[in-house]
């Protein structure tokens, strides 16, 4: 097991997928990005995943199926959403449902670290 | 002497004779010899006998004979041939000459020329056979009584009415076979005849022998010899059976015609109708039978006198050829007789004639009843108790009966159909708040129906002027009205709208149209309608503010969810700029720093950076086009855009969209942004008709293709509920919705916009699961992307219709 733990992230917005991992890099982390969900489960990485950043919004598979999906296979794997949609309601419910965070794009690096800590304080 | 004698006896006016007692003649006259022209000697002995007529001859021989053995003196009667050949009568008056004894010795005739008295006689007797033919003949019955009125003769048709002969008749006495109620009356008649010697005449019922009783006139009057004594009294009777029922039944038309007149009730016409036809004819009762409405049935009419079963059984009979002769009347409209039900075989699986036969009744004649324009009305029947056919005289009086019958019911039918338009008009009135008035123009008369007194909410008792009227009438519109009554005076039809300002300023919208119509004395009479549009004019406005706010919830909506895509399409560049930003600071204050790393990270930055500058140049283009701007639009990139921008909603609907744009599509010509709003209606309808799908993926494919040589079109389709069939017309109506949330007014404004183009816009179910919406529009004129197959089709179509494509420029 790599001392730096491993983020996932599963978004199907390309600029994200691009973007995210090299900051999770820059702030000390391995970083895996999927463009989705299906894509991330087929992947040998979610024993290793020490935290999932999760887009809400996908075709086929949503965040939110991917999270029951997780919680039916047993993987306790801490969940922040991330979002484009700023819908107050919707992270109350998913926040309600146990995930760590719920971040509205554009999200700044200092919210995403503390969603990442506490992530990582649950392991 | 014996000379003398001899010419005395030859000169006597006439033929003288003497015979033997044997009967041979032994003398005849001169005269004799004259007469005869034959010589005495030839008619001695029997010679005599060649100039008596033959048919005379054996009579008068027996005669002489008779007279002879009698002794006596007799008389014969016999023509003698004159010597020109005449046979003239002769009475032979003989006479026996006889001797002390007794016994006569010689015979005596004298002949006496009696042709001119026989004649007389002949004439007399033919006279008065001539009488007695004449009397026999009579149309009349004729008795002849003694002045104490003991009959002593009659004619043959008063023998035979009677059914007797003379001596029977003598022995029933005065005033026989006369109805009962009619005896005392010729009595008394009589009677003061015998005192005092006078005529009279009389009606009177008569029994004939078959017992029928009919109608005479009766004169009885004295016949008087010379002295002015009576010696006989006459009796003529003169039948007026006919002419008695003949007025009965004119009587009892005019009743019925009356009763018709004074609104008598049908049931009771028809009733009386049938009373007075059992009345008229002995012996039979009647029956009326309607068709009933619908055409089909039979419908009670009247049959005061027929069981109420028999009639029941009938009633609500199907009209047609086999369930009784009522029904084959109606049906053919023709004259059903059954002489006789006992033999009839005719409606069978009805069995009519058994159900006719246990009421006894024997005989029926059915006829239609039709009104004048030909409608079969019903039937009128006539049963007998026994087997019967119907006279001529039934005949006419039938074709009477249901004229009269056509007559009563077409009037009721005709009274009931007014009595209901009537109501039907008033309703309606008072149901659409209509009112009528009619305006004499010269005069400016006033007549209000009730509802307009209601509507102006007047005292119904006042008198309606135009001053008052102008009262009531707001004060905005009132120049217009007046206006209006100044065009009344030229005739004119006139329709108008004005408002009435009520004492309690309530206003009330009046809707008025005015016919002009010239009266019969040449005065012009404006037939008017008002009515009251209040109610419509309050829904109506009522509606169009509904149609606002919805509009406005239309627009509100819209913009919550372009808001929301808007935010969500700008967030995801920012976010990347944000990340890529932060990344980059990182990488610059690394030690050593990250060169090259930051300088990706700067490159991804304003990469991000223009592509939010894109959205909201997409959002410039959607907002501040606010005129309809026709540019060549190349639809597969319009297409891509709204697919951009709908993106976030669709995903968040797990909608997966396919895109099967066709290369190398022509241009059209329209306005982007309203092309754009069609396009961007078709996928989120798509997307809200997979919303409840579950058991297979929400499928959205949008396409783009040439169609039909010179047009483009653009096809979104969905695996969602589809539509029913029978909805496919009403779906581009505006308000027309299958969903719980919808407004059902995107549809019918792509629909708008699409015809604005030009072009069309459907929808067909798929083979599968969902629908696909259509819209085509023509392809740009001056397109140069088509291969040449295209642009020969498409200069046909331009021949065509003479309407070049891309006119919308």
């Amino acid at each position: 097991m790599s001392l730096r733990p491993l983020i996932s992230i599963v978004d199907d917005d390309e600029s994200v997928r691009e973007s995210l991992p090299d900051l999770l890099t820059e702030l000390g982390f391995t970083a895996q990005a999927f463009s989705s969900a299906e894509a991330f489960l087929e992947s040998g990485d979610l024993n290793q995943t020490r935290c999932l950043i999760l887009d809400i919004a996908m075709p086929s598979m949503s965040g939110p199926d991917l999270q029951r999906e997780l919680t039916l296979r047993k993987h306790a794997i801490p969940i922040i959403f991330i979002t484009a949609h700023s819908d107050e309601n919707v992270r109350t419910l998913l926040l309600g449902k146990g995930a760590v965070e719920c971040l509205f794009k554009p999200f700044s690096e200092t919210s995403l670290l503390a969603a990442i800590s506490v992530s990582l304080q649950v392991n | 002497m014996e000379n003398a004698l001899t010419h005395v006896v030859n000169s006597l006016p006439g033929l003288l004779w003497t015979a033997r007692p044997d009967g041979q003649i032994d003398f005849l006259n001169r005269r004799w010899c004259d007469y005869t022209g034959l010589q005495a000697d030839r008619g001695l002995g029997v010679g005599w006998q060649s100039v008596v007529h033959a048919a005379d001859l054996p009579e008068l021989i027996e005669r002489w004979q008779a007279i002879r053995v009698s002794g006596e003196p007799g008389e014969i009667e016999a023509r003698l041939r004159r010597f020109d050949g005449e046979y003239r009568w002769f009475l032979c008056r003989i006479s026996p000459l006889s001797e002390a004894s007794g016994s006569p010795v010689k015979w005596c005739g004298l002949h006496i020329d009696i042709e001119d008295k026989r004649r007389d006689e002949d004439m007399l007797r033919a006279s008065e056979r001539r009488s007695h033919m004449i009397i026999d003949g009579l149309p009349t019955l004729v008795a002849i009584s003694s002045a104490t009125f003991q009959l002593e003769s009659a004619n043959l048709h008063y023998l035979e009415y009677f059914g007797g002969t003379m001596d029977e008749l003598k022995a029933l006495g005065p005033v026989h076979n006369c109805h009962p109620h009619d005896r005392p009356g010729i009595m008394a008649a009589r009677q003061l005849a015998l005192e005092t010697g006078r005529p009279y005449e009389i009606e009177a019922r008569r029994r004939r022998a078959d017992g029928a009783y009919r109608w005479f006139h009766l004169r009885h009057f004295p016949l008087k010899d010379t002295h002015g004594r009576i010696v006989l009294w006459c009796l003529l009777q003169t039948d007026i059976e006919d002419r008695k029922r003949a007025e009965a039944l004119l009587a009892g038309e005019r009743s019925l015609l009356e009763m018709v007149a004074a609104g008598e009730s049908m049931s009771r016409i028809l009733e009386a109708l049938c009373q007075l036809v059992e009345e008229t004819v002995s012996g039979c009762f009647c029956s009326v039978v309607l068709v009933d409405s619908s055409g089909t049935r039979l419908a009670h009419g009247a049959a005061p006198s027929l069981p109420a079963s028999f009639i029941d059984s009938i009633v609500g009979l199907p009209v047609n050829l086999t369930s009784g002769p009522c029904a084959m009347a109606v049906c053919r409209n023709e004259q059903v007789v059954v002489a006789d039900l006992a033999s009839e075989t005719r409606w069978a699986a009805y069995e009519w004639c058994p159900l006719a036969l246990a009421q006894g009744l024997q005989a029926c004649w059915s006829t239609p009843i039709s009104s004048a324009a030909g409608k079969v009305l019903g039937e009128f029947a006539i049963y007998y108790t026994e087997p019967r056919t119907p006279t001529p005289e039934h005949q006419a009086m039938i074709s009477q009966i249901k004229h009269i019958a056509s007559i009563a019911i077409a009037r009721a039918q005709n009274d009931a159909a007014l009595k209901r338009s009537e109501t039907f008009l008033a309703e309606t009135r008072r149901i659409s708040s209509i009112g009528g008035f009619s305006k004499r123009g010269a005069t400016d008369e006033i007549t209000w129906s009730k509802e307009i007194y209601r509507m102006y909410e007047f005292d119904p008792a006042v008198p309606v002027t135009l001053d008052l009227i102008y009262s009531r009438i707001h004060p905005e519109d009132l120049p217009s009205v007046l206006e209006l009554i100044e065009l009344q005076r030229s005739g004119c039809d006139y329709e108008h709208e004005y408002r009435l300002l009520m004492p309690d300023s309530s206003i009330k919208y009046l809707h008025v149209i005015g016919h002009a119509s010239v009266d019969h004395a040449g005065q012009l009479e404006y037939i008017t309608t008002i009515q009251d549009i209040t109610e419509r004019r309050r829904s109506e406005e009522a509606l169009a503010k509904a149609r606002s706010e919805l509009a406005h919830m239309a627009r509100v909506t819209s913009l919550g969810a372009l808001t929301a895509s808007i935010a969500h399409e700008v967030n995801q560049p920012l976010s990347g700029i944000i990340t890529n930003a932060s990344t980059c600071l990182r990488m610059l204050a690394a030690d050593p720093p990250n060169i090259d790393g930051a300088r990706e990270t700067a490159r991804r930055t304003i990469r991000d950076g223009n592509r939010a500058s894109d959205v909201i140049m997409r959002l410039r283009a959607l907002f501040t086009k606010k005129t309809v701007v026709t540019e060549s639009i190349d639809l597969n990139e319009a297409t891509r855009e709204v697919i951009a921008l709908s993106r976030s909603e669709l995903q968040r609907n797990r909608v997966i969209v396919q895109t099967e744009l066709a290369d190398n599509l022509p241009c059209v010509v329209g306005d982007r942004v309203q092309l754009q709003q069609v396009i961007l209606n078709l996928l989120l309808n798509a997307s809200d008709a997979m919303s409840g799908i579950d058991d297979h993926p929400r499928q959205l494919v949008i396409s783009t293709e040439l169609y039909e040589g010179d047009q483009v079109r653009l096809g979104v389709k969905d695996s969602g509920v589809g539509f029913d069939s029978h909805d496919v017309n009403r779906l581009f109506e505006a308000f027309y919705t299958t969903k719980s949330t919808g407004m059902g007014i995107g549809l019918s404004v792509s629909l708008s916009i699409i015809e604005s183009h030009q072009g069309h816009i459907w929808a067909t179910p798929n083979e599968g699961p969902g629908a696909t919406f259509f819209f085509s529009i023509p392809q740009r004129g001056e397109g140069d992307t088509l291969g040449s197959s295209s642009v020969a089709g498409r200069a046909t179509d331009l021949a065509d219709d003479q309407q070049p494509t891309g006119k919308a420029q």
